[in-house]
């Protein structure tokens, strides 16, 4: 299959006056066309940071290296001219906070209009109007929205109306950066299935950014797992979510219910994330792995391929890997 | 909209006639009576003291004297001043425009100078000429307004001798037309430049935090994503959402411009309304008293009335109902 996107060796640092967070640490991922990957991980893990960096919305003074390619473009070397080409009509996303993602002084028609003449600055209202229309008909709202508001809206219309936004120029990769986070659970149920739902319509693909295991199971194939600043496991999400091999996507597994399992107490992993300012010798989870032996203090574990396409960064899935 | 904005202004006569009130309750409770400034302090005979008090109404109850001056103020009329024996109207108006000139030029060039700023400033967050004025604008919102403008009076005055210290216009040189301008302008520079020191501070930080905080809004990151250049995301998007603050700023400053530019005259010997004030409080003036008070009590209320207007035309999340 055809590949959109592919991270090479990313690494994203914070620099401050006294302080270098590294936040994204040598991750390597890439997606295919039509794929659906979702990327979890608890707060601070760096997941946002992967996105930011890939849409260049970095704050100034972030050190970024290693290659994003997509389309043959190294999107973390193109001038900034290049990459506003490809920014909306291939590129686009939808942002955490819905309550947030619209400016609260100006209505949506005149928004739409604007961020859809950065790309065709001599479209006419009536045809922005329609292309608008089709959208918010796709995101299951009434036509008056175009009219209101964001105030005069609930958090989940917002939210329609970001997505619907986001589809404006048929772009190739969308990201959702924790999209639906915000939102209640039941909206959130909604939302997802709707985008699930127009997806079998659309030929996007797509990059779902949460803490939230359920939704990458409702909404994703495939699935990369990021503990402070780095990747610990990828693979499809029915092989992932049923048999992880890291034991930090075990943990984070045990920390959710399960829908169809029998009743068991839900575990929490002790200890907290790692100073991501201070280089780190080894596995960055062996401080809270229960199965930590003295070779993951001090040498980091490579990617092993675990099945068909899944890899996992732990010394645990080296033996199985040479078994095969 | 219309139904909000006869809402407004029948609060607004409603907080006149509260202020009115509270005013007249101060002025008589506070202690001295102007009857003894008339007579003089050594004076002090009852036949005197009862014929004029007789003259002025001081003599009738107090509910009484309420109502008459409450009546004559509705009609426009705010009587007799004490000490000078004038009516109260005519010392107002000869006054007023003075004060509307200090108080008017020194508010336009603070908020336009101190939004300026705080734009520029706010696109450099952090460099060395942001940190300098930040701490400048701190330096100037902690200074006594009276004692600037003693040290700018004595600096462009006295040392430079570039500024006249004190006055509105040359009385000697008795110019006319454009000349005449001219000298007021050159008077106005000293008590003009004082106040727009005090003030601007406060636009200058309230605008600067203002942008700094929409920039970061997710709204905004979002329009940075679509590709739309920085300066039509600036221009349309960030200045229209940072601007509502200074709005409510602006309002609130002019209140205090009203009173705040009476010390400043005082210092400044500018013909406006502060010494008019400062006497007729020295001599318990009752009426030119109440009279200063409603015409600030009155200008307060209406601006407050026109900015809470403007403000609902620029924020949609403002409910006219």
């Amino acid at each position: 299959m055809e590949t959109i996107l592919s991270v090479n060796h990313l690494n994203v640092t914070y620099v401050n006056k006294s302080r270098r967070v590294m936040a994204v640490r040598d991750v390597s991922l890439s997606i295919n066309k039509g794929d659906s990957l979702g990327i979890v991980g608890e707060s601070g893990s760096g997941k946002s940071t992967l996105a930011m960096a890939l849409l260049r919305l970095h704050p100034k003074g972030t050190e970024i290296t290693g290659e994003a390619m997509f389309e043959g473009k190294n999107l973390l070397t193109i001038s900034e001219k290049e990459m506003n080409e490809l920014r909306w009509v291939k590129l686009a996303v939808v942002f955490q906070k819905a309550m947030n993602a619209l400016s609260p002084v100006h209505r949506i028609r005149q928004q739409i209009e604007d961020i859809y003449r950065v790309h065709y600055p001599k479209a006419s209202s009536a045809e922005i109007r329609e292309r608008a229309m089709e959208l918010l008909k796709l995101v299951n709202l009434p036509p008056r929205v175009y009219n209101l508001y964001p105030h005069e809206m609930s958090g989940g219309m917002l939210q329609r109306v970001a997505i619907a936004i986001s589809l404006l120029h048929h772009p190739q990769l969308l990201i959702f950066d924790e999209a639906t986070t915000a939102l209640d659970v039941v909206t959130q149920g909604q939302i997802l299935r709707e985008i699930v739902e127009m997806e079998k319509t659309l030929s996007t693909t797509r990059i779902m950014i949460t803490h939230d295991m359920s939704v990458v199971a409702t909404t994703c194939n495939k699935v990369a797992v990021m503990y402070a600043g780095e990747l610990m496991e990828y693979g499809m999400v029915t092989d992932v979510l049923t048999h992880p091999h890291h034991p930090y996507t075990q943990g984070l597994q045990r920390s959710f219910p399960s829908l169809k399992g029998d009743n068991r107490k839900l575990e929490s992993i002790p200890g907290f994330l790692p100073d991501l300012s201070k280089p780190c010798q080894g596995c960055v989870f062996a401080p809270r792995c229960p199965h930590a032996t003295e070779r993951c203090f001090s040498q980091k574990p490579p990617m092993f391929k675990t099945g068909e396409s899944g890899g996992a960064a732990c010394w645990l899935c080296e033996g199985e890997e040479n078994g095969k | 909209m219309k139904k909000y904005v006869i809402r407004r202004i029948f609060s607004g006569i409603l907080t006149i006639l509260v202020v009115f009130t509270m005013n007249f309750l101060l002025v008589k409770s506070a202690p001295g009576d102007p009857i003894k400034t008339l007579m003089g302090k050594e004076t002090d005979d009852p036949v005197l003291r009862a014929a004029l008090e007789e003259k002025w109404g001081l003599n009738k109850p107090l509910h009484e004297q309420y109502l008459s001056y409450l009546g004559n103020a509705i009609k426009g009329d705010l009587g007799t001043s004490i000490t000078y024996n004038r009516s109260v109207n005519d010392m107002i108006s000869e006054r007023l425009m003075a004060t509307v000139i200090l108080g008017l030029s020194a508010l336009l060039i603070s908020f336009l100078l101190g939004t300026a700023m705080g734009i520029f400033c706010a696109r450099r967050d952090g460099s060395l000429i942001d940190s300098v004025l930040s701490t400048v604008s701190y330096a100037t919102d902690a200074m006594p307004s009276f004692w600037l403008g003693l040290m700018l009076m004595i600096i462009f005055a006295t040392k430079l001798n570039l500024l006249p210290s004190q006055g509105m216009y040359n009385v000697r040189a008795g110019y006319t037309g454009w000349r005449y301008v001219l000298d007021v302008a050159h008077h106005l520079v000293l008590p003009c430049m004082t106040l727009v020191l005090i003030t601007m501070s406060g636009y200058f930080r309230i605008t600067k935090s203002s942008i700094l905080q929409v920039t970061n809004e997710d709204f905004i990151t979002t329009m940075r994503a679509t590709g739309m250049p920085e300066k039509k995301i600036f221009n349309k998007y960030i200045f229209r959402n940072a601007i509502l603050p200074t709005v409510t700023m602006l309002g609130i400053s002019v209140a205090f411009l009203i009173t705040g530019v009476s010390l400043i005259e005082i210092v400044f010997s500018w013909p406006g309304m502060g010494r008019l004030t400062l006497t007729a409080i020295n001599q318990r003036d009752y009426p030119t008293l109440m009279g200063v008070y409603l015409v600030m009590n009155v200008s307060v209320v209406v601006v407050m009335i026109i900015t809470d207007i403007v403000y609902a035309l620029l924020d949609p999340r403002i409910r006219y109902d």
